[in-house]
């Protein structure tokens, strides 16, 4: 007699020696979990991990089915071999995570597939130690392994694949799939702000403080609760840097030479209300699902009951809250316990605070600024040379850019905004414009001349222009020839009388004059009302309501440079021209 | 049966070595004896995945003894002597560095509290007095964050259950509550009831708070009679628009037959006269005790005593002295104080990571250079075995520098341009403006320096950005043209940081 486990088959394939194996993900039992069997775990619960294992299919034993918790509470007749599945368990930070809706209902959709094949394949095999009685009637199942998933060996990553199939795709044609990728493909994908990157230039000093922080407070025996508040403008790397940092404490905790710890990561912008974050930490570390009232006093607890702590030995744990400032509550009172708890002996808690703004902590009440300690991280906005580095970091060992370009492209954003997100974006759609022109040249496809284009200043310069260009001189210069000429009135009735703000009877009577001495038809007033309220909805212009009629009060909302400059060479109305 | 068991242990036994660690495990588990299943059995696959809590930190150990033994072959060997000779502090021991991390940590709970022993014996006389009558009181402990309250509370509260024990008293129930833990504020009342009747379920037809004056109106049976020591810390979080759940805690001890000794604490100093008017009236205004912030002596005192625990010195007496000189002067928050000794530290630490690398560098370098080595040695024995002032003055510069100088010459060309014509603004006078006579201003600077401008809708995204880090204020507004600006540094920081660049020095002349 021997213990089972449960594993998912992710994929089959044949050894060389004809043994079948096949990789599988591990599931198990809460009792295997860091919180350990909780009183609201069921008896049939197991949690899936993200740890992957190669196995012999001689080792299988059987087939059993993991369900949704809905399913689980419909089946009835499925057998002894039905678990119940709800959370994903990370081994590696110790934290759970319900599984999306998505993923529920692909598995519950595995039993009600009639494809015996594929059945066998997907769902999982082996059981746990505590069904140890009806195994015996099972054993005939074993020799039957290998056959259904000799079947279906070829097909590996199955699960993909099924779930494409829900869709109606049958088969990748075999051009997509024989497609080679040419040099600006690559590049644009590379350049999407989705890749991430192998290695993230420029930040390393950041890197190192921050490494430097979280060792600090989790190596010693004793892991003193600390809190860093990171600082910064939008796209300088903030939390990519604090993310890539944990991926390599990870690496060392695998290699033992740091203590496990929990590691939570919250984004404030997903929390319904700033309350909610009780229930999301509570959640991350046991896995048990409550209401913030309960997870709050739970959470106090833990970190700030000395006389329950001293039980149990808690591993530390790392809180990562990006968007900070959205906690902040009209008594605050959300960031005062979270900031209070690394004060307390024994809480084991290190906070890491991310935001945008630099004097979130003076803005604070003073008693939270206190907690808070004093250590600020600022990420300052990138300068040329650092975005010219990120870019040809990404781009490396792919020929599609000129040297220039990219100089062009990271000197262009640095001067405005120094925000990496904007020069990747630019130099994408530099990458798609030259692309599409190539691909336009080419019409009838001539593949030797592909991909040899390199992406040069203009089409930066292009992809600038559309970034940067303001959207309201587009539309300006598609709207329609009674608006134009209702805006080059009030242009010119700034330019007359140095007010901004004008009213309609006035603006209407230069509308006229307008018309009338360049032999255009003066279309009425109420036409005349209509085109100014339109204009006010595409925020082009500033009014009150309609309703005013005659008295109701304009102002342009763009500078009128931006006007003449979107309607100096109109070709429909070139008299407009001479009044700008 | 027991075959199957083999099959299953021999397949898991062939389990790749690419596969990680945890499937190891496993067999190790599969293999092992057959049991039945108990709770104790169910622990140990558990442990063995996660890593039982004592083998990392012995690897800790053997990692920092591998660290010393470094430390021992290398040429800081001299250091090490200083294992045994306790007087001397050596920062390359990990175990020293973390010892004196943790009595700087905020966390640590001295052993006794000095500097605050008049309020605590005003408290103290405070509650001897109601046990001693048996009478309710309450009293209200204000100060500045960081100034030992609640820690003088947490030793009250000992000091008081030890003075009733030997004094014969029935020593009182105890009942801490921080009131921003509160999901409600009157659920303070059925804290209390709860520590009054703990056992008994409370009746839905009254209220927590109805209950507790019931209690405390009647006469109770004399044997009963038990005193209750609540301590509401962050009181100011009970305070709701029309201040009812403060006023009845408070009106709690006033009752006639009332056990409560209640002892707030908040920042505010005048919570009391401002938001309880009625207990004036009645006579019955709280006891205030105030802490006041803590003074460069007595931050000096406290430093020196919670370090007094370590058997070597660690910081230059003048170092400490200039720490608690520059955080009296600004707060006198003893946790500031205590966060800029803990990153002393970290300075330390890095400087002397700093230079055993250098120093292994060197070594690998000029193995046979024999004659650089011993001075270098010297030099870092001579460097770090105690924290110095200047290492002090770095880490308060860290923390009580303004870094508005190196925020603006570190923004991108077009912010800095702004922030110019801001300036420019408002020189005349002006307090305030829109976005949109900014822009105007911004544009004409462009274009008198043959810059092109960016648009508008950028130039309000990227106001933003400026208010995000302090240097500009942006008022509410409907539309973003009309939203108010104003310069939230001085004129003065601007045109020093920008005054390197001549381009702008020649917009702001």
């Amino acid at each position: 007699m021997d213990h089972f486990f449960m594993l998912e088959m992710c994929s089959i394939w044949k050894e060389v020696d004809g043994t079948y194996w096949f990789r599988g993900r591990w599931y198990i039992i809460p009792e295997e979990t860091a919180a350990g069997r909780q009183s609201h775990n069921l008896r049939r619960e197991l949690y899936r991990t993200n740890d992957f294992a190669d196995i012999e299919m001689e080792s299988v034993i059987r087939l059993c089915y993991v369900m949704s918790p809905k399913e689980f509470t419909k089946a009835n007749n499925e057998g002894d071999d039905i678990f119940l599945c709800e959370y994903e368990y990370d081994i590696h930070w110790h934290s759970f995570k319900r599984l999306a809706e998505i993923d529920n209902g692909e598995e519950g959709n595995e039993e009600a597939d009639n494809d015996v094949d594929w059945d066998y394949g997907k769902d999982s095999g082996s059981d746990t130690e505590e069904d140890m009685e009806y195994e015996e009637e099972n054993v005939n199942n074993l020799p039957s392994g290998p056959s259904p998933a000799h079947a279906v060996a070829a097909n590996s990553w199955k699960g993909r694949i099924f779930g494409l199939n829900k869709i109606g795709t049958k088969k990748i044609p075999g051009h997509v799939r024989c497609h080679k990728q040419t040099e600006l493909e690559r590049a644009k994908a590379t350049l999407l702000l989705a890749t991430l990157p192998k290695s993230l230039p420029c930040r390393t000093k950041e890197m190192e403080e921050i490494t430097a922080f979280i060792k600090g407070a989790i190596c010693n025996d004793q892991c003193l609760g600390r809190c860093l508040y990171i600082h910064g403008v939008p796209g300088t790397g903030k939390t990519m840097s604090v993310l890539s940092v944990m991926r390599n404490l990870r690496s060392e905790v695998d290699a033992g030479s740091i203590k496990p710890y929990c590691f939570v990561d919250i984004n404030g912008l997903k929390l319904a209300s700033p309350e909610n974050i009780y229930r999301v930490i509570y959640e991350a570390l046991s896995g048990h699902r409550v209401g913030w009232k309960k997870a709050l006093h739970l959470l106090n607890e833990r970190f700030a009951d000395e006389s329950k702590i001293a039980k149990e030995e808690i591993r530390p744990c790392i809180l990562l809250i990006d968007e900070l400032d959205l906690l902040v509550t009209r008594n605050q009172s959300v960031l005062y316990n979270i900031l209070d708890w690394p004060t307390k002996p024994h809480s084991k808690l290190i906070v890491i605070g991310i935001a945008n703004t630099m004097d979130l902590p003076e803005k604070l009440l003073p008693r939270i600024s206190s907690r808070m300690g004093i250590q600020r991280l600022c990420f300052g906005p990138y300068n040329y040379q650092q975005l010219q580095e990120i870019i040809s970091s990404r781009l490396k060992g792919i020929d599609a850019f000129e040297r220039q370009a990219i100089e062009f492209a990271s000197r262009k954003v640095a001067a405005i905004s120094g925000d990496a997100r904007r020069a990747l974006e630019i130099c994408r759609r530099a990458a798609e414009l030259a692309d599409y022109h190539i691909k336009k040249l080419a019409s009838p496809p001539d593949s030797s001349s592909e991909g040899k284009a390199l992406v040069g200043m203009a089409e930066v310069e292009a992809a600038i222009q559309e970034m940067f260009q303001a959207p309201q001189i587009q539309v300006m210069k598609s709207s329609s020839k009674l608006s134009k000429i209702f805006l080059v009135a009030m242009v010119h009735e700034l330019y007359q009388t140095g007010m901004a703000e004008t009213t309609f009877e006035k603006l209407s009577v230069t509308v006229s004059c307008l018309c009338t001495s360049n032999g255009e038809k003066f279309p009425g007033w109420d036409t005349l009302l209509r085109v100014g309220c339109k204009l006010g909805e595409c925020r082009i212009i500033l009014c009150e309501a309609g309703a005013k009629h005659r008295l109701q009060k304009l102002q342009l909302n763009f500078p009128s440079d931006d006007v003449a400059f979107a309607l100096k060479d109109d070709k429909e109305l070139p008299w407009l021209a001479k009044y700008l | 049966m027991p075959s199957i068991g083999a099959v299953r242990s021999e397949g898991s036994g062939e389990i790749r070595s690419g596969s990680g660690s945890t499937p190891q495990k496993r067999r190790s588990i599969s293999g092992g004896p057959i049991s039945p299943p108990s709770p104790v059995k169910w622990k140990s696959p558990r442990r063995s995945i996660n890593g039982s809590p004592k083998t990392p930190s012995k690897e800790i150990e053997k990692d920092s003894d591998a660290k010393a033994t470094r430390l021992h072959k290398s040429p800081m060997k001299n250091l090490s002597d200083s294992f045994l000779d306790k007087s001397k502090w050596n920062p390359g021991d990990s175990k020293q560095m973390s010892a004196a991390k943790e009595a700087l940590h905020v966390s640590t709970v001295p052993s006794t509290v000095v500097c605050r022993e008049d309020e605590q014996n005003r408290i103290m006389d405070f509650c001897k007095a109601c046990i001693e009558h048996e009478k309710a009181g309450s009293l209200y402990a204000c100060g500045c964050p960081g100034t030992g309250k609640s820690l003088s509370m947490e030793k009250v509260r000992r000091a008081l259950v030890d003075w009733a024990g030997q004094a014969g008293f029935q020593p009182p129930d105890l009942l801490s509550i921080n009131c921003t833990s509160l999901t409600n504020t009157s659920e303070i009342f059925s804290k209390i009831l709860e520590k009054h009747q703990p056992r008994k379920k409370t009746k839905s037809s009254t209220s927590p708070l109805q209950h507790l004056r019931n209690i405390y109106s009647k006469k109770q049976q004399s044997s009963g009679m038990k005193m209750m020591l609540i301590i509401a810390d962050e009181l100011d979080y009970l305070i709701t628009r029309d201040r009812t759940v403060l006023h009845d805690l408070f009106m709690l001890t006033t009752l006639p037959f009332s056990s409560c000794i209640l002892i707030g604490v908040s920042n505010a100093i005048d919570l009391a006269d401002r938001f309880l008017p009625k207990l004036q009236s009645l006579n019955c205004k709280p006891m205030v005790v105030t802490f006041r912030a803590y003074s460069k002596d007595q931050i000096l005192k406290i430093l020196q005593q919670r370090l007094m625990a370590l058997p070597f010195p660690v910081f230059q007496p003048q170092a400490l002295e200039l720490c608690a000189r520059k955080v009296g002067a600004a707060s006198g928050d003893m946790r500031k104080a205590l966060s800029v000794c803990r990153s002393v530290l970290e300075i330390v630490e890095a400087e002397l990571r700093e230079s055993i690398n250098s120093l292994s560098l060197s070594s690998e370098k000029g193995a046979f250079d024999q004659q650089t080595l011993p001075a270098l040695d010297s030099l870092t024995n001579q460097e770090i075995n105690i924290v110095r002032v200047d290492h002090m003055a770095t880490a308060l510069s860290k923390t009580f520098r303004s870094p508005i100088v190196d925020t603006i010459q570190s923004l991108p060309q077009h912010q800095q341009i702004i922030l110019c014509s801001a300036v420019k603004l408002f020189r005349g006078g002006k307090k305030d403006t829109t976005v949109g006579e900014l822009n105007k201003s911004y544009v004409d600077i462009c274009k008198s320096v043959l810059v092109p401008p960016i648009g508008i809708l950028e130039l309000s995204s990227m106001c933003r950005v400026l208010s995000d880090q302090g240097l500009l204020k942006l008022g509410q507004a409907r539309e973003d043209k009309l939203k108010r600006v104003t310069l939230k540094v001085d004129e003065a920081d601007i045109a020093f940081a920008l005054q390197g660049i001549r381009f702008f020095r020649s917009c702001l002349q």
